[in-house]
């Protein structure tokens, strides 16, 4: 611990002592020192001949000198392909080029008067340009002016929305998020409406400068947890964030659990319904998946559409999701753990048909287990990574060579492809991916304690399974809550899904700010009295 | 102070109930069948005077010493020489007592199920487990346990329900036949089981609130003579006179289940589930062991004394006995005398001790402050 604290400066103070060496190193190719957080001059030469020394080397910057009324010089600076050109042309070059020749010039007077284009943003210093520019919005600076003005016509290239290939519902609305931060904000602001809807913009990456937004209902949301992830994020300091499940690794809790401590979605009704619950979320540009803070064990296993359809079947499908889960756990460890230790819990009959099929196979239960979940996850992986126009039929011929003919080869037992085919259904069940990879994960570790311990094995990797998940939090919320420790109101949503007129309260967390979410007595009734 | 995390009552009551039943269900109905014949049922009845003893004992102390637990507070009202020594008597016991339990469980997997597995690989594995979880606090153990006990106590009472085929009501028959002694003699070494209710004192300082601890500590104790009568009930029902002659009676039940000829043999189902239980209990029992001996020499975190004392503890389960019969003999006989004296009348002596010098802890708050300065210290 000690050791690791000397070397832990923040980056860019080790940048700074890196460029420092360099500068000593004579040999070094110096990059152009500019200071960027330098104001604007009021001489346009000089301005431009900054801009031009940043942007050295970037032909992908366009710099375009025309005249304001053909009098007063001034520069237009974009970058190609992030800016909308027929707009510029538009509404901003041909205004000003075309308007009188003893106007006033100043940055007010052309924004108020000249420009039109409703966002608009005066800019002061370099940097603040800079910044403009590579988000987009082109900047106009003016000659004799100390400021310019960037022009809100950022426009890219992006994927239109559509409905999330990893997460889908039969019924529920089917938008999905998409890689532009701008995008995804204005589907969460359309289904909550209210302005006591948040966005906390902040900036990640000391090269990429991802722009990620904390999203929150504000006097719902627990203040300290917003503060907790904003401090998280702030803390971040690397080169570059490029998807949010980076960003959730350097702001989880525990890094080195298989359970994942945040929960990440593509569907905006999941995010609202979890804004409206108390919990925060977390969007980066860039990245379709929107982190949900404080996530449990528990949330990881609803699915939206638990809430859309009728409770009972909602309820009913919870519980098949929790059996499932835990088959896809423990299966493949019961099943060595019952041929290995404990034939006497098998009945005969059955006993007897899977003897006869195993009669042939060279390999105790624990490997012939261990062998054919591996082979199975091969053909997971490799039917997610094969183009999309073989991955299906590899993965389906892969399965039919392996399960026909390595049973009838003898190498496998029929029971065995059963018990793995099982598990492998079972573990699409888990509605979260994450969720589910550690579940496949940690089936693994259990096969093995099977084959080893048996039954008392199970119950050891159980124990041991329960006790880390005690141990570990998520944003100050325990991750088995509301089961350990039993909040009874959270309980409503966890081994039922009770009726919307009776969820009251928000299942809350630590923070105890607006607890109840509707009005008491909404269940209807039908109307009595008529014949 | 030294530890930061905070339970519930609810969590204090949910601990502590598989630390009493874990090693009860199991070996009671014969060791107290031995004594009390067919009036079994009766005995944890009588011993549950003592768990409601050890209750008064653990409250009234921790009401003067709310902070405080056992062997902070001996040094306080016996003076520091002598309450040393008592607390180092009591860490002795605690880790023996510890041990023992361990070497509980590993004889009846051992003898049960896995004959061939070393006892070393089955006690160390647990050990291993149970200190991961004390590692974690004592929040993370009650987590673990509100996670275990509804679980394992449904499951439980799923497995009696299935016996309910096989029972004879009418073995419970005659009733005081040799008047009111056999159930007595069967009471004392309930009475054992029972004095280890004094483990609460050890849970008390660390309560959230601490309103509801009598009463939920007394429906701990209800909840435990429940439960044990059930069981006792329950084998003498299978099994009548003969429910002494097997050492668990219990699991040797679990083997008459059978439904539809396939549910059957589910004896290995009910182990895998009482290790559930027998894990709070180790786990707990591991903790106050922990807890004690790093007050006791006045660490600032009980945290990296875990693992080693598991070791020595696996070490001394090892030892605690050549066999199961030994290890029988000495819950039989020397148990009860041996939870008497530390977990009773140790107790008592310093309750008396403590009421008629009229003392309380009244620099509570130096306490707090001077522990909770030697916390900051550590977290830097």
């Amino acid at each position: 611990m000690k050791n690791g604290q000397k070397g832990r400066l923040p980056l860019k103070r080790r940048r700074l002592k890196q460029q420092k060496a360099k500068q000593a190193d004579k040999t070094a190719k110096l990059e152009p020192s500019v200071d960027s957080k330098a104001p604007l001059s009021d001489s346009l030469r000089a301005n431009e001949n900054t801009f031009r020394s940043i942007y050295d080397n970037s032909s992908d910057v366009i710099f375009r000198p025309f005249y304001i009324g053909e009098q007063v010089k001034a520069l237009l600076i974009y970058i190609e392909g992030l800016s909308n050109i027929e707009e510029i042309d538009d509404s901003v070059l041909s205004p000003l080029i075309k308007s009188k020749a003893d106007g006033d010039t100043t940055v007010d007077t052309l924004i108020n008067k000249k420009v039109a284009v409703s966002d608009v943003k005066k800019v002061t210093t370099f940097s603040d340009s800079v910044k403009e520019i590579a988000s987009g919005s082109p900047v106009i600076i003016v000659d004799q002016q100390t400021s310019g003005f960037a022009l809100g016509l950022s426009k890219w290239e992006n994927r239109s929305v559509e409905e999330p290939q990893a997460e889908m519902v039969v019924r529920g609305p089917r938008e999905g998020f998409v890689e532009t931060i701008g995008v995804n904000t204005s589907l969460i602001r359309r289904r909550i409406r209210s302005p006591k809807l948040k966005m906390k913009a902040m900036e990640a990456g000391e090269y990429t400068k991802t722009a990620i937004k904390i999203a929150y209902i504000d006097g719902v949301a627990d203040q300290s947890v917003i503060k907790e992830a904003a401090s998280r994020i702030n803390r971040i300091d690397v080169d570059g964030i490029l998807d949010s499940g980076v960003l959730e690794e350097y702001i989880e809790d525990h890094p080195q659990s298989p359970f994942p401590q945040v929960l990440s979605t593509e569907r905006p009704d999941i995010v609202s319904a979890n804004l409206l619950e108390g919990r925060v979320a977390i969007l980066v540009d860039g990245s379709p998946f929107v982190l949900i803070v404080p996530a449990t064990f528990y949330s990881l296993l609803q699915s939206s559409e638990d809430y859309y359809g009728r409770f009972l079947i909602g309820t009913s499908i919870r519980w098949l999701r929790y059996f499932f889960l835990l088959i896809s756990l423990f299966l493949p460890s019961l099943y060595v753990a019952l041929l290995t230790y404990h034939q006497e819990m098998v009945p005969t009959t059955l006993l007897f048909s899977i003897a006869a099929s195993r009669a042939q196979v060279p390999f105790p239960a624990l490997i012939e287990a261990l062998m054919m979940e591996i082979t199975f996850e091969a053909l997971r992986e490799a039917g997610l990574r094969l183009p999309k126009q073989v991955g299906s039929a590899v993965s389906i011929v892969g399965a039919l060579v392996i399960g026909e003919a390595a049973v009838s080869a003898g190498i496998v037992s029929a029971p065995m492809v059963i018990v793995v085919a099982l598990t492998g259904v079972a573990s699409f069940t888990i509605p979260r991916y994450s969720a589910s990879a550690a579940v496949r994960m940690l089936r693994f570790p259990m096969i093995f304690l099977a084959g080893t311990l048996g039954l008392l094995g199970i119950m050891l990797g159980i124990i041991g399974i329960i006790v880390h998940m005690a141990t570990i939090r998520s944003f100050g919320e325990p991750y088995l809550s509301p089961m350990a420790p039993m909040k009874w109101r959270g309980m409503k949503d966890v081994l039922i899904r009770a009726p919307w007129w009776k969820l009251n309260t928000r299942p809350r967390f630590t923070g105890e700010t607006n607890d109840y979410r509707q009005a008491d007595n909404q269940k209807p009734s039908p109307i009595r009295g008529k014949d | 102070m030294i530890e930061n995390g905070r339970i519930s009552v609810l969590q204090m009551a949910i601990l502590v109930y598989p630390t009493i039943i874990a090693t009860a269900i199991l070996l009671l109905p014969a060791i107290t069948g031995d004594q009390a014949k067919q009036d079994m049922w009766l005995s944890p009845i009588w011993a549950s005077a003592a768990g409601f003893l050890a209750v008064f004992l653990a409250i009234r102390l921790n009401n003067r010493f709310p902070d405080m637990t056992i062997i902070q507070y001996s040094e306080v009202i016996v003076g520091k020489f002598l309450g040393k020594a008592i607390g180092l008597l009591f860490i002795l016991f605690l880790a023996h007592n510890c041990g023992v339990t361990l070497r509980e469980y590993g004889e009846f997997v051992k003898g049960n199920f896995l004959e061939d597995t070393p006892l070393a690989v089955i006690i160390g594995s647990m050990i291993f487990i149970c200190a991961l979880a004390v590692r974690g606090g004592i929040e993370v153990m009650a987590r673990s346990a509100q996670v275990f006990v509804p679980v394992v106590t449904v499951l439980f009472i799923v497995v009696l329900l299935l016996l309910i085929p096989d029972i004879t009501p009418g073995n419970v028959q005659p009733v005081f036949k040799d008047g009111i002694m056999p159930s007595l003699k069967g009471a004392t070494v309930a009475a054992g089981w029972f004095l280890e209710f004094f483990v609460i004192a050890f849970m008390l300082p660390f309560l959230r609130n601490r309103k509801k601890s009598a009463k939920w500590s007394i429906i701990t104790v209800v909840a435990v003579i429940i439960t044990m009568v059930v069981t006792n009930l329950v084998t003498l029902f299978i099994f009548g006179a003969l429910t002494p002659t097997f050492t668990y009676p219990v699991m040797e039940a679990a083997r008459y289940i059978s439904i539809a000829e396939f549910i059957q043999h589910m004896e290995s189902v009910v182990m895998a589930i009482w290790v559930g239980g027998i894990f709070i209990k180790i786990s707990v029992l591991l903790y106050i062991t922990v807890l004690s001996t790093a007050q006791w020499v006045r660490l600032s975190d009980y945290r990296p004394i875990v693992f080693p004392y598991a070791f020595i503890i696996g070490v001394l389960g090892h030892w605690s006995a050549e066999n199961v019969q030994e290890l029988e003999k000495f819950l039989k006989e020397t148990f009860p005398i041996y939870a008497l004296l530390f977990l009773a009348l140790l107790p008592t002596m310093l309750l008396v001790t403590a009421a008629a010098r009229g003392l309380r802890s009244q620099n509570t708050d130096n306490r707090t402050s001077s522990d909770a300065s030697a916390g900051k210290d550590r977290s830097k």
